[in-house]
């Protein structure tokens, strides 16, 4: 599972929810690609979960890469704790997922395993997706 | 490759707020400049224009106050979301004028069964007429074997194009296949504690995954 080996300061203030992906958002590396079309905190058992649907089912062959990475830390208090006494213990790690970033890319497999690999990763994340082609790809 | 012919209206409004106008006219903002002539803004109908350059190194024909203009498409911006086009860069080329533009990489072919190819480079740069660019180079890793390579040379050219990148440059890997990670492994005594249900960032804390620089 994605987790920093080490951080400057262990808490963060939560990561900003708005606007939409400026970087990232095209096709790079493979063929195709899941783009997310709503915001999310995205954890790192969401996307290791993800990519084991991805390559369960593309079972041989194919590539995956990952584009995210689960770099901000979000804390929770525990349960029946009453409030004060300072910020929670750091709980998940998250990536901080806009409107528009590609989160996953996907190659070497036809495209009916590639769309089946790609719905099935869709499905294990928190948030609306759609699934892309590189641009100028057949 | 064909031409594409569009009629161009001269912009006399600039900002923010009359490209917006324009585009919800359904009218697509663009430059076009090159051979060291002052730049021309222009407005683009914005069907034709989407369906134009979904050519690769689409060659346009510009219909600018009666004069045509030939233009390349140099940079296309686009909504992340929506996918529209949202404006275009043209470079004005001349008939019979040597250009340098990236072409895609299209691979054919079955290489061997153990065999899985990597698309180093998707694309690669190549100077050609204006006129005769090509869409797509193809590469055919037909009964490849593990480790074999195909190199930029490799690549059949058509006529009339140059290959300008290094003969050597790696274009498909052809990969032994990788091991998946299907996350069936047992884990192991240290993972347990990292990673199993329950499993939080405040236990990884317990395995100095953090450092205490802000309680410092």
């Amino acid at each position: 599972m994605l987790i920093p080996r080490r951080v400057k300061f262990r808490k963060q203030h939560h990561p900003g929810r708005s606007g939409a992906a400026t970087g990232g958002t095209e096709v790079s590396f493979g063929e195709w690609g899941i783009q997310a079309l709503s915001p999310a905190y995205v954890t790192n058992r969401q996307i290791e979960s993800a990519r084991i649907a991805m390559t369960r089912h593309i079972k041989r062959g194919g590539k995956v890469w990952i584009n995210i990475y689960p770099d901000r830390p979000l804390t929770k208090k525990p349960a029946e704790t009453r409030m004060g006494s300072g910020k929670g213990s750091p709980e998940w790690w998250v990536a901080n997922v806009k409107p528009g970033r590609v989160l996953f890319e996907l190659s070497g497999v036809s495209e009916e395993v590639a769309r089946e690999a790609l719905r099935l990763a869709i499905h294990k994340l928190p948030l609306k997706a759609r699934i892309v082609r590189r641009e100028g790809g057949e | 490759m064909s031409e594409q012919r569009l009629p161009a209206h001269v912009r006399t409004e600039f900002g923010k707020g009359s490209a917006r106008q324009a585009r919800r006219a359904n009218m697509i903002p663009a430059v076009v400049y090159g051979h060291g002539a002052d730049p021309i803004h222009v407005l683009l109908p914005a069907k034709a224009t989407t369906l134009a350059v979904r050519t690769p190194n689409a060659l346009l024909t510009l219909e600018i106050d009666g004069q045509d203009h030939l233009a390349l498409v140099k940079d296309i911006q686009r909504n992340q979301l929506k996918r529209i086009v949202e404006h275009l860069d043209l470079l004005t080329v001349r008939r019979g004028e040597k250009v340098q533009v990236d072409v895609a990489i299209h691979v054919e072919g079955e290489p061997a069964a153990d065999a899985v190819p990597n698309l180093e480079s998707n694309t690669v740069l190549v100077e050609a007429e204006a006129t005769h660019l090509p869409e797509t180079l193809t590469v055919s890793i037909e009964g490849r074997e593990v480790g074999q390579h195909v190199h930029a040379s490799d690549i059949v050219l058509p006529q009339g194009v140059t290959l300008l990148v290094e003969a050597d440059t790696l274009i498909v890997n052809l990969a032994a296949e990788e091991e998946q990670d299907l996350g069936e492994t047992p884990e192991t005594d240290a993972d347990v504690e990292g990673t199993s249900e329950g499993a939080t960032a405040a236990d990884a804390d317990a395995d100095a995954v953090i450092t205490d620089a802000d309680e410092q």
